[in-house]
């Protein structure tokens, strides 16, 4: 009887329990430990955080899934990783001392990202000054500053809202689109919109950019570029935007940068969403004297190392797709997988910049929850390989991933508007596509519309239906 | 690179949309299974 422990219960760790639940069934122990009961599709957390769907809405029990497929369910925060005697240390939610250590052949460590706040004072909801939609409780929190907003709005007043990275190497640019432009609907439907001055502030090198190098298309014989479409969309909302700028503090009343040149300047700001750095979650590794053995597993931003090429300068890496992990194992403890966000990457995949001063103005690589999913696909399959064969037959790197990736631009199904973005592969391969992109310029695509509206609201239903296990569940794709 | 009025007619027009749709859809279902490894 193989045993297999995931840490998380995210898209990544979720899925890999759903594939290893399913295959293995009830002659092997599949274990998940998560901090919630729930399991939260955070996707729609921007419509939440504008007060257009209620949290509960995006949330399911996980308890029930996980009995149907025969998984055990510990609630609980798993603490460190004891990587030579194979076992996970937990501190269970509800006390039970038979849950505070999960043995394992097999951990996937599925963890989510370490929201680093604390990487810029005054950062955050929690003790800082701006919102976030990263969390469940967050987004709430979002949508209550935002309502008491509009209530002064409302008086007359004119405010200014500034949404965008609230570190130089924040990720997750795309949803910090979604929630801009969504809030530009939101005013506009209670016309308010000529009272507020939406400023779009980012790390980004170009609009567009979204961390993964833009995107280009080919459309009526000529290239068009991430950079220009979004700038389009953004001069049809009205929406200013300042990229190129690493926020270094948040004071109660401004938004403190630098910029690539190495200028800062501070914005006032009324309401401001900006998302934070993400760093690996704080997991102990103890190696078998009792020693911290995190050099082995973990790399210094906290995420997992897997079979990827570290160390290689943008300028080689960029030329080196088999840099990036193919089966997402840890090189040192091979029974160790890391699946979602909580792998480290092999570096960036848009363009780093330092400025003169020093700071490292540089979107960091997305691992969006169609990546998420198709990487804890992968680790699961793997492991059914090593448990049934002994031998791995599954592998996708980045540089070989198809993602679709829909952001909203505001949720109605009669006017709505979403920007529908394919990209192929998501880390460009100047190897396999010799143009200026490294993209199959085919494949990859982009348009706005109000079927991207739809294929958003349908996406959550979809998706909702899947992650629960329900009928057909293995055929939609992650 | 702009919006026109031409461009919001079509990205609005519900009849087209409906055929964006399904096209997307497929484009999607498409894109995903070339990508798949064995």
């Amino acid at each position: 009887m193989a045993r297999i422990a995931i840490i998380g219960a995210g898209f990544a760790g979720h899925t890999a329990a759903l594939y290893l639940g399913d295959k293995l069934g009830k002659g092997h122990e599949v274990t998940v430990i998560n901090r919630l009961e729930q399991f939260s599709y955070v996707p729609s957390w921007v419509w939440v955080g504008v007060g257009r769907m209620p949290l509960a809405k995006t949330q399911f029990a996980l308890r029930p899934v996980y009995r149907k497929f025969g998984i055990r369910f510990i609630v609980g925060r798993a603490t460190e990783i004891h990587p030579d005697e194979r076992y996970v240390a937990v501190e269970p939610a509800d006390g039970n001392p038979a849950d505070a250590r999960v043995d394992y052949d097999y951990l996937v460590v599925a963890t989510g990202p370490k929201l680093d706040f604390a990487g810029t004072p005054g950062l955050g909801p929690d003790g800082g000054f701006t919102e976030s939609i990263c969390t469940g409780p967050h987004a709430e929190h979002a949508r209550d500053r935002y309502l008491a907003e509009v209530d002064r709005l409302k008086q007359g007043e004119k405010r200014r809202f500034v949404v965008g990275t609230g570190h130089p190497g924040a990720t997750c640019q795309g949803a910090a689109f979604e929630y801009i432009t969504n809030l530009h609907k939101d005013l506009v439907r209670r016309g308010l919109r000529d009272q507020v001055d939406l400023l779009w502030l980012s790390n980004e090198r170009a609009v567009g950019d979204f961390g993964v190098r833009g995107v280009h298309i080919k459309r009526g014989g000529k290239i068009v570029s991430s950079a220009e479409f979004i700038g389009a969309a953004f001069k049809e909302y009205g929406i200013r935007h300042q990229v190129r700028t690493g926020v270094s503090e948040v004071t109660a009343d401004a938004i403190h940068w630098e910029d690539y040149d190495g200028a800062s300047g501070e914005t006032p700001y009324d309401f401001a969403m900006l998302i934070p750095r993400f760093l690996g979650q704080p997991l102990k590794v103890v190696d078998r004297e009792g020693n911290d053995a995190s050099g082995e597993v973990l790399a210094p931003n906290g995420l997992v190392k897997v079979d990827a090429r570290y160390g290689l300068p943008y300028e080689e890496l960029i030329r080196t797709p088999e840099a990036w992990p193919e089966r997402y194992q840890n090189p040192r403890y091979p029974e160790i997988f890391a699946a979602g966000i909580a792998f480290a990457p092999p570096g960036p995949v848009s363009e780093p910049h330092v400025n003169p001063n020093g700071m490292s103005i540089t979107a960091a690589a997305p691992r969006t929850g169609m990546v998420s999913g198709i990487i804890g696909r992968v680790v699961a399959l793997n492991i059914v390989d090593l448990v049934k064969r002994g031998k791995m037959t599954h592998g996708e790197r980045m540089t070989e991933m198809y993602a679709a990736c829909i952001a909203s631009m505001g949720d109605s199904l009669w006017d709505g508007s979403a920007a529908t973005i394919m990209i192929y592969p998501v880390v460009p391969d100047f190897r396999r596509y010799p143009n200026e992109e490294g993209r199959d310029l085919f494949v990859t695509h982009m348009e706005m519309g109000l079927a991207g509206a739809w294929m958003k609201r349908m996406l959550h239903t979809t998706f909702i239906h899947k992650l629960k296990g329900g009928i057909g569940w293995r055929f939609i794709p992650e | 690179m702009e919006i026109t009025p031409r461009d919001r007619f079509w990205m609005n027009f519900k009849l087209f949309q409906l055929v964006r749709f399904t096209v997307l859809n497929l484009k999607i279902l498409k894109g995903v299974n070339a990508s798949k490894r064995s």
